[in-house]
């Protein structure tokens, strides 16, 4: 001990470092306190919130997607397909730096300006955090490959696995099928609130055509899973779970082959084509050329592909005209002759003297028969109704459309479905526009005059129809009066589909059903009326048809139309592009049943063929409508047209009809 | 005083020629306890990572051991040397400072050729007690004031250096062992109130001047954790889910969803109190507690109990900035306090500091055996 020590008092400073001590107890005691209250307060007191908390933290109900249903055509061919995908998606909360990812996911994968910009677009909108956001559909196996390798290196970067809609024949059933793609907004906001549920695991929807139609056959239940996640929003256990009841399958009249055939037979033409099977109404082809790939919506389309689709003007791949109304041309004129016997304005022996031309009564203006362009010029001279329909005589339908004026032509043609979309399951298709008074007024603010009659009587001036709408036609004719309203769908997981409106639109119920009889044979000659010493006595289409094919073995009741171009710009019309001045030309057009007048077997199919700017309607129409027929009836359906008259005599009642 | 001893009495025969090990079972005990305790928390909160474990229990080995070691220290080596200490201690914070090895936003780490890297700012914790106990005690006690400015500066020094590395809750607990041991020491209350006042007045200042934007996020997120649930208060907010949801009981062991499933943040370390709140519930917090608790009793005991001031000063240094290590980490976990970057004493994972702790032990230890063998020479 040194003497500084000496003089310390030990004892006083013992005591003094007690008290501190105790002081410093008392405030120990103070923060314990605050301790233990705070520790029950949490545990004790709020427990059950705290609780409910976590596991609100944990527990997360989430959707399962159904499985849609698969698209079959009649024949079993599989239309729309779910195949397994994988997509790159990437969880932008778990990515440090999404510039550089993206940079270095663009030297593993193909990743063009409009994939980033979608994805963009995505991560603007409202979307629940640690939600993946699509970057990437359908990677190839070798991207695959490589984001696998190197997907260490990319946190929050994932391949997902995924059911995407596949169409196998891609453009070949576009515009009937249609195609499903993502959600938008808007229809989201159409769903009502239990849909609006049943869509909570959805990413695509029915946009177009059949997928559209029948998007609440197709689409199925959603099911639930309780699911236990981590702080980042990854699955680590499902507790729960309410499986997803598959969409149901459906089966087309479609006929994938008839489709092909259908194509092909347009050639490099733009058209239409609608086939129906007159029995049942089903649709056995809709073509619209050109079409385009469906399974690019699927995916998304990028905006140069949706571009090039869009802003071709000539071809414009992605507007269905099947659906879309046409001038009809001639190919109306045998519904206005079936008007003009059921009326009584004409019979089987009502002629008129056909000089070329026809002039309305105390007017100057002649109506020519306008596509007779040949130098040799005259007209039919003495002309029957039979011989109107399989020469095409314009003049006798002037003077017949003016007899009967055009309500009854109104009134007549809106029976075989002319102005109406009868279609059961084809909402989108147009109605065209079967003219009449009350519309002229209401549309332009005009009285109707006689010479709008006029034009109406060939299928021109206001007259307005469908591929689709002239299909049904046909089938009504080929039908005999019996209405059958066209439709998509045939069955349902195996059992046909009853439609409960398909018998609210009436038959046409003619004055004498001869008039049917009559009007095939006068169809039938259209195609089959061969050349004679008599001057313009043939069938219009023949030449193309029956007479190109001398093994022709059953009878194709047609009518060819020719139809002016209305609409054309004018500067396409004066261009010097022959491509462009193509446009000018007239539609053609041919409606058309087989086999006619069978003594075994009813007509099998009507259809309706538009080829655009394809200028004949016997030339370019006819010989495609044939061999669609041809097709129909020897290779798909493979008929015995054979069948001897004989035979036919003791199995007609049953094989017939 | 001598009240109670532990271990082989202090009789001079033996083996030990004279000497026995200074070990005081009640405190190894209790650290041992409490070892266990951090290893079983941690196996949870790392969801069984064996690696993460097994250092763990090196390192808490390695502490015992080191405890042990220090625990047989003579007392006035300690006293005599602790200037040396400290200025070791500074000369290695200057080291940080200057090649420095940043975590966790901190550069408190130093990486020596030849030793495993080691944060030398956990040590002075313990450094500052030894330091401030050997500088008070050497004069009579209460220490007038320019003795009080000398140790406020001696505080001050290796405290500013530890701001400077970033690492605030260090420096703030450097800062508090000295006032802990000048407040044993008898320094002035009116003094002390004085003291306060000013640092009551003077934290708006520092607030609106002088905080970063995250210390000041920080305060307002403990003020209120829902204003900013994703960010600031996200934190806070998943603690007290778990702790709370833990209940009385516990959701047990391994099944605190809240940890099991990552939403407990830096549930190794600053945040392990709320897994073991989570899983062993109101009882295993309180079991915790109780065990700090013992710790802080039987260190007050053997600081009444020391044979001088230095031994007093240095065993109540000690012991209360354990203490308030313990009791800032679990405020701050459970919310009654804003998050400040503390672990929990020996339960944490950690390198530095539990050797620290350890240390500081050990000096206990060595303390309580001095104040045997004075209580042995003064009668």
């Amino acid at each position: 001990m040194t003497s500084r020590w000496k003089f310390r008092d030990h004892e006083a400073e013992g005591r003094m470092f007690n008290r501190r001590v105790n002081l410093v107890l008392f405030f120990i005691f103070l923060m314990l306190a605050t301790l233990v209250a705070k520790l029950v307060d949490l545990q004790v007191m709020r427990y059950e919130y705290f609780a409910a908390r976590s596991d609100g933290n944990r527990l997360h109900v989430q959707y399962v997607p159904p499985e849609r249903g698969l698209i079959y055509d009649r024949a079993g061919a599989l239309i729309a397909d779910n195949t397994p995908v994988y997509s790159l998606t990437i969880v932008p909360e778990e990515v440090d730096d999404l510039e550089a990812t993206l940079d270095y996911l663009a030297g593993l994968v193909s990743l063009d300006a409009d994939d980033i910009e979608t994805f963009d677009d995505q991560l603007r909108r409202s979307r629940v955090p640690y939600s993946s956001v699509p970057l990437r559909y359908v990677l190839t196996e070798e991207e695959k490959y490589r984001v696998a390798v190197n997907g260490h290196r990319m946190p929050g970067v994932r391949m997902e696995p995924q059911l995407m809609r596949h169409y196998p024949f891609a453009d070949l059933t576009a515009h009937a099928v249609g195609y499903v793609s993502h959600i938008n907004q808007q229809e989201l906001d159409a769903l009502d609130e239990t849909e609006f549920e049943n869509y909570g695991g959805t990413t695509h929807i029915g946009k177009t055509g059949v997928e559209r139609t029948y998007e609440h056959l197709l689409h199925g239940q959603v099911g639930y899973e309780t699911v236990e996640k981590n702080n980042r929003g990854r699955v680590t256990r499902v507790l729960e779970r309410t499986e997803a009841i598959r969409g149901r399958d459906i089966v087309l009249h479609l006929d994938y082959r008839l489709q092909q055939v259908a194509v092909e037979a347009l050639g490099d033409y733009r058209g239409a084509v609608v086939a129906i099977e007159p029995a049942s109404g089903g649709i056995l082809a809709m073509v619209s050329k050109p079409g385009f790939d469906p399974n690019l919506f699927v995916t998304g389309i990028s905006n140069r592909d949706y571009s090039a689709l869009v802003t071709d003007e000539i071809n414009t791949p992605l507007f269905d005209r099947s659906t879309n109304p046409y001038p009809p041309g001639s190919t109306i004129k045998p519904v206005l002759g079936l008007a003009g016997l059921h009326f009584g304005h004409i019979d089987y022996e009502f002629t008129i003297m056909d000089p070329g031309w026809f002039r309305l009564p105390g007017v100057s203006y002649r109506w020519n028969n306008w596509t007779m362009r040949t130098a040799i010029g005259g007209g039919h001279g003495e002309t029957d109704l039979r011989k109107a329909i399989y020469q095409s005589s314009d003049t006798f339908f002037y003077q017949l459309g003016h007899t009967m004026g055009i309500d009854r032509i109104h009134d007549f043609m809106s029976l075989f479905g002319f102005g109406d979309n009868l279609a059961l399951d084809i909402n989108y298709a147009r109605t065209g526009v079967l003219p009449s008074r009350d519309w002229k007024m209401e549309t332009r603010g005009e009285p109707w005059y006689p010479g709008d009659t006029i034009n109406s009587s060939i299928g021109q001036g206001y007259m307005w129809a469908t591929p689709l709408q002239l299909a049904t036609a046909a089938a009504v004719i080929a039908n005999e009066g019996r209405m059958v309203r066209p439709r998509m769908l045939k069955s349902v997981a195996g059992e046909l589909w009853d439609f409960p409106e398909q018998d609210s639109v009436p038959d046409v119920l003619l004055e004498d059903p001869d008039y049917w009889r009559y009007m095939r044979d006068a169809m039938t000659m259209v195609v089959h009326r061969p050349y004679s010493n008599v001057f313009r006595d043939y069938g219009t289409a023949y030449e193309y048809t029956a007479r190109a094919d001398p093994d022709m073995n059953y009878l194709l009741a047609g009518k060819t139309g020719t139809a002016q171009v209305v609409g054309i710009d004018q500067s396409i019309r004066s261009s010097e592009d022959i491509r462009v001045s193509d446009l000018n030309k007239d539609h053609a057009l041919f409606i058309a049943f087989a086999p006619a007048a069978h003594p075994v077997i009813a007509p099998r199919i009507a259809l309706a063929v538009f080829v655009e700017n394809g200028e004949s309607g016997s030339a370019v129409a006819g010989p495609v409508a044939k061999r669609i027929s041809d097709a129909w009836l020897l290779d798909i359906l493979d008929l015995d047209l054979d069948v001897e008259p004989a035979v036919e005599s003791s199995e007609a009642g049953q094989v017939g009809e | 005083m001598n009240s109670r001893t532990y271990g082989q009495a202090a009789a001079p025969q033996g083996r030990w020629a004279g000497r026995s090990p200074n070990v005081d079972i009640g405190l190894l005990l209790i650290v041992g306890l409490l070892g266990i305790f951090g290893l079983t928390a941690l196996y949870s909160a790392s969801d069984g990572d064996s690696a993460l474990i097994q250092r763990q229990a090196a390192i808490t080995g390695l502490g015992l051991i080191a405890m042990l070691l220090v625990a047989q220290l003579d007392l006035r080596l300690v006293q005599r040397f602790a200037p040396h200490i400290y200025l070791g201690g500074l000369a290695l914070l200057a080291l940080v400072l200057a090649f420095g090895v940043e975590a966790n936003g901190a550069r408190s780490w130093l990486n020596l050729p030849g030793l495993p890297s080691f944060q030398p700012s956990e040590l002075m914790k313990f450094i500052i007690p030894g330091m401030l106990a050997a500088y008070l005690a050497s004069q009579p006690l209460p220490p007038r004031f320019p003795r009080i400015l000398v140790a406020g500066l001696l505080v001050l020094l290796p405290a500013g250096l530890i701001v400077l590395q970033n690492d605030l809750g260090t420096a703030m607990l450097v800062a508090m062992a000295g006032f802990f041991v000048l407040l044993l020491a008898g320094m002035s209350l009116r003094l002390i109130a004085f003291g306060g006042l000013l640092a009551l007045l003077a934290s708006p200042v520092w607030f609106l001047f002088y905080a970063q934007e995250h210390q000041k996020n920080r305060i307002r997120s403990f003020i209120d954790p829902y204003n900013d649930p994703a960010g600031a208060g996200y934190n806070i907010i998943q603690s007290q889910i778990a702790i709370g949801s833990g209940g009385v009981t516990g959701k047990g062991f391994g099944e605190g969803d809240q940890s099991r499933l990552d939403f407990i943040p830096e549930s190794h370390t600053d945040f392990i109190f709320a897994v073991i709140a989570e899983e062993f519930g109101l009882a295993g917090a309180l079991a915790l507690l109780g065990l700090f608790v013992l710790l802080l009793w039987r260190g007050l005991r053997i600081a009444v109990n020391a044979g001088d001031m230095f031994a007093r000063l240095l065993a109540g240094g000690i012991v209360l900035i354990v203490f308030f290590n313990v009791y800032v980490n679990m405020a701050m976990v459970i919310g009654l306090l804003p998050v400040i970057g503390l672990p929990l004493p020996l339960i944490s994972r950690g390198g530095t500091a539990i050797i620290a702790f350890f240390i500081g032990f050990g000096l206990l230890m060595s303390i309580e055996a001095d104040s045997r063998k004075g209580s042995v020479r003064n009668r």
